[in-house]
């Protein structure tokens, strides 16, 4: 075991811990990207495999290629102002908060998206309401719809941290900056996973 | 952001034993997890009046809060909070957190000393393997003759799927989990790991999964074998929810492991140690964690679906609406073959540290080493349909996948001539470690021979499914991987708890396992030659003696797990000191005193050779 022995004041230049963070999140899109396109890949699996003419039932229902792309709009226009907010200054603490605002009304948007979509398909046993889904086409459509929800979820997460900091801390000092950038390059992504997955949807 | 870093805002708390952060330890974690969990099963209507889908909802819901809710219980959530208000943890908060002056009781906190979560790994491990230990000797009982009915065939499939799942578990963390939080980042001359905190994270998250696997045996078991193949893994009972669970939730666990073990080693080297200066073993651990980042997401995609059929009834896998079992096949085997090799690098490259220090000669052909390394790593993607070839999916394409499993043994051709190369003209050291490198070479040679034969369509069209198939996988992982591990504990015994492995009790371990391990499993290559199907709780009288020599192998390798067991613990407690480098080694950790201070090095060392140059001149 390690001893208790007193600690060393040690610290690395704030530089070395800006690049460092950027690396472990750009080390954790990597993961991220593996889970995107395990999704994408589905997708596209089951639409040409499209076992027993299940993809889209008989009946069943499909969403417009716009769909997907109205809840990935805030998503761009989010990784945009934070960009811009970047450039800003010393007005970055008044963008920041339009970049959370943004990333809010999208989580909004996907929220209502999920909670209104068409091919839901209800059903009661044993006195309890079950639901189930129409097709393959339908699951794939709503596991994609919710790791959007979850990228919003951390998107607004972190734009509330860049906002909030920008209020307390020097926004000049080194390290925050990175700390904006490795913000920016996480804003980034979600945009273009969102994309990529309204590019998906869009092709029925 | 390390513990030692320097923050934009430091607003020095006057007394931090006020702070939160002092208040929250392993018992806060397991009561909020309880609450969370409770109010959650007890919120969505408990057993939903045994409607499946609802009840597999709530279960999993259940599950998932025991597991945020015990991250919340823990402190784990503190950091990221005073991140996102501007408040960031002060020096003194850090340094509490780093456990400084808490002697043990900084084993059951969110510590973030690499150190202590090196050895919180360890004794997890050291659980787990002793758990799905337990689990192989029922099921070897099982089958020490045919109609045994020491458990019936359905508790016969659950020990099966557990054992395999714990196993794998295990073995993927077996090496950098301990080895890769303690050893490593002292061995590139790092004050800590890049990210402390996550390192506590990945350990404590892991933790969370244990008992969610463990609910499996009081909710009906896995029925499914520790694939968890759709559509089985739809239709299986509410145990199969518990499996679900723990595979996204080490997902996690791993996802940040990896990033924070890769960013460690590329962005805290110390001054002076060049790519080609890095100890073999980190690249291994390095390539090992990189590999997994983007493999194990596909598996936790898979998860998620066969979580939403059962719970909210889609049809991901649901042939008659459009689903696909070979769907399944597919995300699981991208990251499960890669996962092989995960598991396998860094116990190879383990003994790949140990092999120069013990025979006092250079690393034979590092370059080879490290292309050996790389091209396992590379080719490891490209093969994972060889799982598939008897399943119908695409025939046209098992001749391709064929060709690069087959291309897959030139790299690891590599690895063997390295560790030939090292030991060739050597004098060995005969310690308890190097008794490792030599087990690797015979346990692999078989294990990688018999894949051969695996990988060859036809051949595998006989074989598949059988128990020469198991025996195959446990000569690469427990014959290679394992006994990797096992040197490695060997080795680093010394660093990790300031004794001397008890030699004499390691001796009669390593040849207990080590011959156990061979009367094992070459008996069950042979009743897999002959045609005896493997996850089978009973089997025909023609399997009778090759079934009863390998369950004589297993209880001698139970045995020999004991005794090291017993040999650990007597060590740790009662252990001859060790000297700093009883080893006389070359790399960096032998140069810190034990116990290692809470920054590893008074002064940042620098590097100015390799790790390797034993017997060349300024050496």
């Amino acid at each position: 075991m390690s001893g208790d022995t007193r600690f060393h004041v040690h610290h690395d230049a704030p530089i070395q811990v800006g690049r460092r963070e950027r690396l472990g999140v750009r080390l954790l899109i990597v993961a991220d990207g593996a889970f995107v396109f395990g999704m994408i890949f589905s997708y596209f699996y089951l639409r040409n495999l499209n076992a027993n003419n299940g993809w889209i039932p008989e009946g069943g229902h499909t969403l417009s290629a716009m769909s997907g792309w109205v809840s990935v709009f805030p998503l761009i226009i989010a990784a945009i102002t934070h960009r811009i907010a970047m450039k800003s200054g010393n007005a970055f603490k008044n963008i920041a908060p339009i970049t959370f605002v943004v990333l809010l009304v999208g989580l909004y948007l996907q929220w209502k998206q999920l909670a209104h979509m068409p091919f839901q398909v209800d059903g009661e046993a044993e006195g309890e309401k079950i639901f189930g889904f129409e097709g393959a086409y339908a699951s794939s459509w709503v596991l994609i719809a919710g790791a959007n929800m979850f990228h919003y979820i951390l998107g607004a997460f972190v734009a509330l941290g860049v906002a909030l900091r920008s209020r307390r801390n020097d926004l000049n000092a080194v390290l925050e900056f990175w700390r904006q950038r490795t913000v920016g390059s996480w804003l980034t992504w979600i945009a273009i996973s969102g994309i990529a997955c309204a590019i998906t949807t869009s092709i029925i | 952001m390390t513990t030692l870093d320097h923050h934009a805002s430091v607003r020095p708390v006057p007394n931090p034993s006020k702070s939160l952060i002092t208040k929250l330890n392993m018992g806060t974690g397991l009561v909020v997890g309880v609450i969370f969990a409770l109010a959650t099963y007890y919120g969505l209507g408990g057993d939903s009046a045994g409607v499946f889908e609802n009840y597999n909802r709530t279960l999993l819901a259940t599950m998932f809060m025991w597991s945020i809710g015990f991250m919340v219980g823990i402190g784990a959530f503190i950091g990221p909070f005073r991140w996102l208000v501007g408040k960031d943890l002060t020096d003194e908060e850090q340094l509490y957190l780093a456990g400084d002056g808490q002697g043990i009781k900084r084993y059951f906190k969110y510590c973030t000393d690499h150190k202590v979560v090196g050895i919180q790994y360890m004794v997890g491990v050291m659980a787990l393997l002793g758990v799905g230990g337990t689990m192989a000797m029922m099921i070897r009982t099982n089958l020490i003759q045919p109609g045994s009915k020491f458990v019936g065939p359905t508790i016969y499939n659950s020990l099966v799927g557990l054992h395999g799942i714990t196993m794998i578990i295990a073995m993927i963390i077996v090496v950098t989990g301990p080895f890769g939080n303690f050893i490593m980042p002292i061995m590139i001359g790092a004050a800590d790991m890049a990210f402390p905190r996550l390192n506590a994270l990945s350990w404590w998250v892991l933790f969370t999964a244990i008992p969610v696997l463990c609910s499996a045996w009081f909710l009906g078991g896995i029925p499914t074998g520790w694939t968890a193949y759709a559509p089985l893994s739809i239709q299986a009972g509410p145990g199969m929810n518990a499996f679900i669970a723990t595979i996204i939730i080490f997902a996690v666990s791993t996802a940040v492991a990896g990033a924070n073990i890769t960013a460690t080693v590329v962005a805290m080297r110390a001054k002076g140690m060049k790519w080609n200066r890095v100890p073999i073993f980190v690249v291994g651990a390095t390539m090992s964690v990189a590999l997994a980042i983007p493999a194990f997401p596909t598996f936790m995609v898979s998860m998620i679906m066969t979580g939403l059929d059962r719970s909210y009834a889609t049809t991901f896998f649901d042939a008659n609406l459009g689903g696909s079992g070979w769907l399944y096949a597919h995300l699981f085997w991208i990251m499960g073959h890669p996962e092989v090799y995960v598991i396998l690098i860094p116990g190879v490259a383990v003994l790949m540290e140990i092999a120069p220090v013990f025979v006092r000669k250079p690393l034979f052909s590092y370059n080879a080493a490290i292309a050996g390394f790389a091209g396992i790593t590379g080719l490891s993607i490209l093969v994972w349909a060889h799982h598939m070839y008897m399943s119908g999916w695409m025939p046209m394409l098992n001749g391709p996948f064929m060709v690069t499993t087959e291309m897959i043994s030139v790299p690891t051709g590599l690895i063997f001539l390295v560790i030939l190369g090292t030991l060739w003209r050597g004098r060995p050291w005969m310690k308890l470690p190097m008794l490792g490198v030599y087990a690797f070479l015979w346990n692999f040679l078989i294990g990688g021979i018999t894949g051969l034969y695996l990988s060859d369509v036809p051949a595998d069209n006989y074989l598949h499914g059988s128990m020469y198939v198991t025996a195959h996988f446990h000569y690469t992982l427990m014959g290679a991987a394992l006994t990797g591990a096992l040197a490695g504990l060997a080795y680093w015994f010394p660093k990790m708890t300031g004794r001397m492995l008890n030699e004499r009790a390691g001796y009669i371990s390593f040849w207990l396992v080590q011959i156990g391990f061979q009367v094992l499993f070459l008996g069950m290559f042979i009743a897999g030659a002959e045609g005896q199907p493997r996850r089978v709780a009973d089997y025909s009288v023609n399997f009778a003696t090759s079934d009863l020599i390998s369950s004589i192998g297993a209880y001698m390798i139970g045995l020999g797990m004991i005794v090291l067991l017993w040999a650990v613990i007597h060590s740790w407690r009662h252990g001859k000191i060790a000297p700093m480098n009883p080893w006389g080694s070359k790399t960096l950790e032998w140069t810190v005193p034990y116990p290692v201070p809470l920054v590893n090095f008074d002064t940042p060392p620098v590097v100015t050779s390799d790790p390797y140059g034993y017997g060349k001149a300024g050496n």
